[in-house]
């Protein structure tokens, strides 16, 4: 994810972008911010950044919007932590999300055609 | 957003808080498991997630409104700076709580007056019709109709509604003391028309008028007539009024504020039977989809038809029909409301006055903050932000100024209701400090707000940063604001000298209207009114009879010098009739004032004869037709011919309306037997009209004045005179007793209110604009102290540095007062409607107001020029 200097220079591709990954790390269990941005790192090969700057606002964005709800619980590593599981709603959005997703990398991956040799 | 999350959003951001750090923490904890030291571990932490209060303050603005915040955190803030400079703010709110104050006042007059002026529902669709003469464009009796008219226009399908209303006034009796009560007749359908439900009882209903035309002897109480005669009693419903002798039930009490016709008479239905054929004032409601242009239409080619059959009723020569709007036709519609447009701007450039003042103050103090304002926009702060910052500044302390300017208004309204003259104003408008009229002045105080921040905060938002820091230190000012401050002061100076010119040209008006020479004497009259109810004087000799018997029985009244029984209002007026002078044209359109009066008149009234005789005892007594005339009267002959012996012809004593009564071979024609001085007969302010006066044997209406000429106050006279009225009659009430000189005053009520208000915006003016001089300069001393010490370190003496201040001071005076001359010069004639006896243009009153303002200006210059004078060089220079 880009670095952010203001809220409003994101375009909303790539804010609903994010929305999508955390609400796939979280599909298999719940977790807290931590680990969500580590899942998303890791699984990407460390090619997706997540800073704090993004990540919170997302995540009160998408608690907001119903997506996902928090909860509070204990780290692995035993401290006190937020946790967040995705919600039905949550679930049905990623789903939508990930269509319009593969929609739109077909269709850029369209107009760019085959790799030049 | 939601509220929920916005009322906990600092509970959220310490969540948030805790969170980052978990973040953190777990951050060290995977890159210390990856072999770093803990330092590193920290640091490439810290590294990697970045500002964590940027996250903090990301997320919290998500819970808020951006703006309000900002405005929450802004208004502390200026809170603080108003604490801070208490002098400041004092000034600034006192200057905005006179101007605000006195504009919502005189706008709640407005708004009770002429906005807001009727109880009744939609008063913007009620139509009155206007028949006016096609030649002179004079109204035709205004509105009046006949009932048979009336009965005609109701047809009209262009009407969804119509009413008529017929006023009258009907002798109370019963178990109760005699009086005059009014009695407004009004169609079956009227209260539905107006719309105003009773507070008690039922109001008149169609079915009120039975299908042969009668009406049932019911009656519906005004709020007062409830109180008075009730004493407000719920029982009053069901009982019975005596109303000429006939038992009228009371069915309804109406509102306080309900006056149509009248403010504490009674209202009856109207009887629709043409054989009395009534004086009735019809109103209409328009049908849906109906323009105004096609109702005229059709409502002129009706009347044009009843013209016809009729032709006595309506102007020979030919008229126009229109339908005016009830709106325009209010009683404050005249003088009055033109008064009020010209006090609305007097308040209007005492506000101005006072945001010049402000801005003015702001202007320098945001000067002396320059240095703080630089240094927040060097640290980063955004024009747009700091602009934002500054106009709620100017806006909080307008709206501080506004709340206590309502306080203000509510007093000062209340000061103005008890200076207006009554009948000026409709008897049903309310003025009081309303919703509608602090919303205007919340209004206002926003706008003021805005227009006096807008300059400084402009002005203030973009100086030189690097100049700025530099200079601050120094106390130098910057240089667009020292003309900014002049250019307003010089606006206060010209708009106080407006409103004082204003103010001395209503003085004037007043002094000159006091002064009038009203041609005759009005100390010592006492009037009394004599109602003759026509089932109790059926015939001209009862009611010439009683007249008679009054004035023998009061004549010999000790303390009595003279007595007279006339019409109406003697010496003021009295019926305007067509006339012709034996030998000369007929004149169709001009009127002659008729006075009907007793032998003793001109003593009575105290009026000059100039040629002849006076009318005898003897002619009043046989109805001898002949008659005085004043001189306007004498000048309507031709040059050199003598008006005494000829021969004048009044229409009136034999064209008159129904209920008055005239000898059976009445002859219109009155032979001149004197010239009598000119009255005041048109009001104080107008030259007379002709008039002619003769005997009241000739003509009696239904109602005669008694008029007594006595040595002593003549209200101490009024009990023995109702005794001797009453021992001829004991149901005659003595009704409405005022004296000559109580009349008068009510000429002298509207430009009495006038004067007042101005002179009290002029002075409120002059005591701003002086505080603006005064500021303007102290301020200017300050900011030069330093080039004053150097001034006086190179040898210049108190004397000059006197003069340096006062020169200054004083270009801005006599530009300001330049300007105001001009201003007044040309403003003048939206002011001669409100001036009596002296030219708008008056040089007295602008020189002395001009002098005036010039005096006090200099003083107040002079202070901080004498301030500029004793400062020591030594430590000016050092003070830096």
């Amino acid at each position: 994810m880009g670095r952010k200097s203001k809220s409003d220079s994101r375009g909303d591709m790539l804010q609903g972008t994010l929305d999508m990954l955390v609400l796939k790390t979280l599909l298999p269990a719940p977790a807290h911010g931590h680990t969500i941005a580590k899942v998303i790192e890791k699984t990407s090969d460390e090619v997706l950044q997540v800073e704090h700057g993004s990540l919170y606002p997302a995540l009160y964005r998408l608690e907001d919007q119903g997506l996902i709800a928090a909860f509070w619980g204990t780290s692995e590593n035993n401290r006190k932590a937020k946790y967040y599981r995705i919600t039905p709603a949550g679930r049905k959005k990623l789903i939508q999300e990930r269509g319009r997703w593969e929609e739109l990398v077909q269709a850029v991956m369209r107009v760019l055609g085959p790799a030049a040799e | 957003m939601r509220w929920r999350r916005f009322w906990n959003r600092k509970q959220r951001d310490n969540e948030l808080g805790f969170e980052l750090e978990l973040h953190l923490a777990e951050e060290i904890d995977d890159n210390l498991a990856a072999g770093m030291t803990a330092e590193q571990a920290r640091l490439a932490a810290l590294r990697k997630l970045g500002n964590r209060t940027h996250v903090r303050e990301d997320v919290y603005n998500m819970n808020t409104i951006g703006w309000l915040e900002t405005f929450g955190r802004d208004a502390r803030y200026a809170l603080r700076g108003f604490r801070k400079s208490p002098g400041f703010t004092s000034v600034a709110l006192l200057s905005l709580m006179l101007g605000i104050g006195a504009t919502t006042a005189i706008f709640s007059v407005i708004y009770g007056v002429v906005i807001d002026p009727y109880p009744y529902a939609r008063p913007h669709e009620i139509w009155a019709p206007l028949v006016q003469n096609i030649k002179t464009n004079r109204p035709n009796s205004f509105s009046a109709h006949r009932l048979s008219e009336f009965l005609e226009f109701r047809k009209l399908t262009v009407f969804a509604d119509a009413m008529g209303t017929s006023p009258d006034s009907m002798l109370l009796t019963g178990n109760r003391s005699p009086e005059n009560l009014s009695t407004i007749l009004v169609t079956g359908n009227g209260f539905q028309f107006m719309g105003v439900e009773p507070v008690l009882g039922r109001v008149i209903q169609p079915s009120d008028i039975r299908p042969g035309g009668e009406a049932e002897p019911v009656a519906v109480l005004s709020y007062r007539a409830w109180q008075r005669l009730f004493d407000g009693d719920e029982r009053a419903l069901g009982q019975e009024l005596v109303l000429n002798d006939q038992p009228h039930t009371v069915i309804g009490v109406m509102p306080p504020r309900f006056g149509w016709w009248t403010g504490d008479g009674v209202w009856l239905p109207l009887p629709e039977d043409v054989r009395n054929d009534r004086t009735v004032f019809p109103i209409f409601r328009l049908k849906e989809g109906i323009s105004k242009e096609v109702a005229e239409e059709r409502l002129h080619a009706l009347t044009l038809r009843l013209a016809e059959q009729n032709p006595d009723n309506f102007p020979k020569e030919g008229f126009t029909t229109t339908l005016r709007n009830y709106m325009d036709i209010t009683v404050a519609s005249g003088t009055m409301q033109t008064s009020l447009q010209l006090l609305f701007c007097a308040v209007g450039f005492l506000l101005l006055i006072a945001c010049a003042n402000v801005a003015n103050l702001q202007l320098a103090r945001s000067t002396a903050r320059t240095r703080e304002i630089a240094v927040r926009l060097s640290i980063g702060a955004g024009r747009r932000r700091l602009l934002r910052q500054l106009l709620t500044e100017s806006v909080l302390l307008s709206l501080l100024g506004g709340a206590l300017g309502v306080l203000f208004a509510v007093g000062a309204t209340r000061a103005i209701v008890a200076l207006m003259p009554d009948f000026y104003v409709p008897n049903e408008a309310r003025i009081t400090v309303n919703i509608y009229v602090l919303l205007f002045s919340l209004i206002v105080s926003v706008l003021t707000g805005i227009l006096f921040g807008l300059a400084p905060a402009l002005q203030s938002s973009r100086p030189d940063l690097t100049h700025a820091l530099k200079e601050a230190t120094q106390g130098a000012g910057i240089g667009g604001g020292r003309r900014t401050r002049n250019a307003l002061v010089i606006v206060e100076v010209a708009l106080s000298m407006i409103l004082l010119v204003g103010a001395g040209l209503t003085v004037r008006s007043f002094i000159a209207i006091l002064a009038v020479d009203t041609g005759f004497h009005p100390e010592r009259v006492l009037m009394v009114s004599l109602p003759l109810p026509p089932q109790r004087y059926p015939t001209l000799e009862q009611r010439n009879l009683f007249a008679q018997q009054v004035l023998d029985s009061v004549r010999n009244l000790p303390g009595v010098e003279a007595a007279t029984v006339g019409n109406g209002g003697m010496p003021f007026g009295g019926p305007r009739s067509a006339y012709a002078i034996e030998g000369q044209p007929d004149s169709e359109e001009r009127r002659i004032i008729v006075g009907l009066a007793g032998a003793d008149y001109l003593q009575a009234i105290g009026i000059p004869l100039r040629l002849g005789r006076a009318i005898t005892a003897h002619e009043v007594a046989r109805a001898e037709p002949v008659a005085l005339i004043n001189e306007a009267a004498a000048r309507l002959w031709p040059e050199g011919e003598q008006p005494l012996g000829k021969r004048l012809r009044l229409d009136v004593l034999t064209n008159h309306p129904p209920n008055w009564l005239s000898p059976e071979a009445n002859s219109p024609y009155v032979t001149v037997v004197g010239v009598i001085g000119d009255t005041k007969n048109d009001g104080l302010r107008n030259e007379p009209l002709p008039a002619a006066v003769a005997p009241y044997t000739l003509l009696a209406p239904a109602e005669r004045t008694l008029a007594l000429r006595t040595r002593t106050e003549p209200t101490s006279m009024l009990n023995a005179v109702r005794e001797r009225v009453q021992a001829i009659d004991p149901n005659q009430p003595v009704s409405r007793p005022i004296t000559v000189e109580e009349v008068l005053g009510f000429q002298t009520v509207q430009p009495r209110f006038t004067m007042a208000l101005f002179s009290f915006f002029g002075l409120m003016g002059l005591i701003l604009a002086v505080a603006g001089v005064y500021s303007v300069l102290s301020y200017q001393v300050t900011q030069r102290t330093h080039e004053i010490g150097v001034r006086m370190a190179l040898g210049a003496r108190r004397g000059d540095v006197e003069g340096l201040m006062l020169r200054l001071g004083s270009k801005l005076i006599f530009a300001g007062l330049l300007i105001g001359i001009g201003a007044c010069l040309a403003l003048g004639r939206f002011f001669e409607s409100q001036l009596f006896g002296v030219p708008a243009t008056d040089p007295l009153s602008i020189a002395s107001v001009a002098l005036l303002l010039m005096v006090v200006a200099l003083l107040s210059a002079y202070l901080p020029a004498r301030r500029a004078a004793r400062v020591d060089p030594l430590v000016a220079l050092r003070h830096e």
